[in-house]
């Protein structure tokens, strides 16, 4: 391939619906948890449910902007075809933006609500009938919400997954660390969210809980990427020549020293480092804001690059010999 | 005949070619393909150093694939193909979202900024439907090209595949491809 047919709005696209996934999910589950009947971590979950939408839309309008005839992108919802997993994708991610919009509504303050539609004419009458109280609802739509979520969280890995042309992308893989990276990333925004909001005291507790979280996602995340790298280079030639863009070719800086190196390693080392006295020496949880606020700022970036190195690798991967190695 | 008793494919004799690109320029003329951009194409490797050298040419262009990966991504179905084989792009139903040029293992596809829509061979089908043959194969001067029916066993294209020894580019892809290049 001579030229890079998917580039930074992709790539953008897939980070930011990977983090509306990953939001929804954290603060879906935060809403389950309880302790002695209350709700654990209130205000994660309705952090979360307010921030959910807002990525995958924005992502959404860029991956339209980004086709070659933007006007015809209706024709996507005339068909479906479920052997492409962009016809797939393109369904899961409206279902998705949809449900996280009527949750995002409905963990939506009275006050703002009213303020809200205060502000629109009295004459639409038929919005006016939208101005009502979800909030008994946010459990039935969260439960739906998971499998979507989830879904849109894999779906980004597999639209490069499974493309058999191009085997740096083409291993059962691909999909999984893109879902855990999505779910760590919409974590670790979460946590930013946490430190950035100076209004409200940070609770240790929230705190302890979304450093967890995060160390699991970024832990399931490192679990995929070894054997991810193990298996490529042990696998046939052209696995080996793509993964050579990594191991060796131009996307080897940016893979180990950004992405593994400081996009997972050193926040996991840090939410380790936070943690621990808590784990091991029963100490009590006292998570540190700047440190909480550097682990979220550098998994996001990470998991920005994360997509970044494999949209641009992908395309250069192929089955011709690559004259890299013989 | 029935459409759907043919298959369409090309049996390229790589030895014959001389990098003329005449079937390159065919190919654009016929089908107004925009600067720049190519249905077809020839491969040129060279081995040894001079004075001890030789070079190959090898003209490729679609594989109107059995099983086509660049078909089963899209997400219109503007990627379709016909029961001849032929892999045709419906321009009216392409977005442009590019899915099917990454899904193509031999980079046959290109964007066509005019239309912003996405081209590619079409084993010139206006005029195979007329009974004719496509511009590459008509134009050749060499020969190199042999375009035919491969259910039709009196064709030589037929012939070809029966008694010569051939390979095809990447079959390790699954996509089955149906430009065969006699060894």
């Amino acid at each position: 391939m001579h030229e890079f047919n998917w580039g930074l709005l992709i790539v953008i696209y897939l980070f930011l619906g990977g983090l509306s996934a990953g939001l929804f999910f954290a603060a879906g589950l935060a809403n389950y948890l309880e302790v002695d009947g209350q709700p654990a971590y209130p205000r994660i979950a309705r952090m979360g449910a307010l921030l959910a939408p807002w990525p995958v839309a924005f992502g959404s309008a860029l991956l339209i902007l980004d086709l070659g005839t933007m006007h015809r992108f209706y024709k996507l919802f005339l068909h479906f075809r479920w052997e492409s997993p962009m016809s797939i994708g393109t369904w899961l991610l409206t279902l998705f933006t949809a449900l996280a919009f009527v949750y995002c509504y409905a963990w939506l303050p009275e006050d703002w609500r009213q303020k809200l539609f205060s502000r629109l004419p009295t004459t639409w009458k038929l919005i006016h009938h939208l101005n009502v109280d979800l909030s008994a609802y946010r459990k039935t739509f969260a439960m739906i919400g998971f499998p979507l979520s989830i879904g849109v969280g894999i779906y980004t890995g597999v639209l490069l997954g499974a493309v058999s042309a191009r085997p740096f992308w083409n291993t059962n893989l691909v999909a999984q660390m893109f879902l855990f990276s999505a779910l760590s990333s919409g974590t670790a925004a979460l946590l930013l969210a946490l430190v950035l909001d100076r209004r409200n005291p940070v609770e240790q507790r929230d705190l302890k809980f979304l450093v967890w979280l995060d160390v699991i996602f970024i832990s399931l995340e490192l679990f995929i990427i070894l054997p991810y790298l193990i298996h490529g280079s042990l696998s046939v030639l052209a696995v080996k020549q793509a993964l050579w863009l990594i191991l060796g070719g131009p996307y080897t800086l940016v893979f180990w020293v950004f992405f593994l190196g400081f996009g997972l390693l050193v926040p996991l080392g840090i939410e380790v480092y936070e943690l621990a006295p808590s784990l091991l020496k029963g100490k009590a949880f006292h998570g540190d804001r700047n440190l909480a606020l550097a682990a979220s700022a550098l998994v996001l970036f990470g998991g920005f690059l994360l997509r970044y190195i494999f949209v641009y690798a992908g395309q250069l991967s192929s089955f011709h010999r690559m004259g890299m190695l013989r | 005949m029935d459409i759907r008793k043919r298959r369409y494919a090309l049996v390229i004799d790589s030895r014959k070619c001389i990098n003329c690109k005449a079937c390159v320029v065919a190919c654009k003329a016929e089908n107004r393909v925009p600067i720049g951009d190519f249905r077809n194409w020839i491969n040129e490797e060279r081995q040894g150093e001079y004075p001890k050298l030789r070079i190959d040419f090898e003209p490729e262009q679609c594989h109107h694939c059995e099983h086509p990966s660049c078909v089963r991504v899209c997400p219109t179905g503007a990627s379709w193909q016909r029961k001849d084989g032929i892999v045709l792009v419906y321009a009216d139903d392409c977005i442009g979202c590019r899915y099917c040029m990454i899904a193509c293992p031999y980079d046959a596809r290109y964007f066509d900024e005019e239309s912003s829509t996405v081209g590619k061979c079409t084993l010139c089908s206006h005029r195979v439907d007329k009974g004719g043959i496509p511009a590459c194969v008509e134009t050749c001067p060499s020969k190199v090209r042999v375009f035919g029916d491969l259910d039709d066993p009196t064709s030589r294209i037929h012939e070809l595949l029966a008694t010569r020894r051939y390979h095809v580019k990447e079959p390790q892809t699954g996509n089955g491809p149906q430009l065969y290049y006699l060894v």
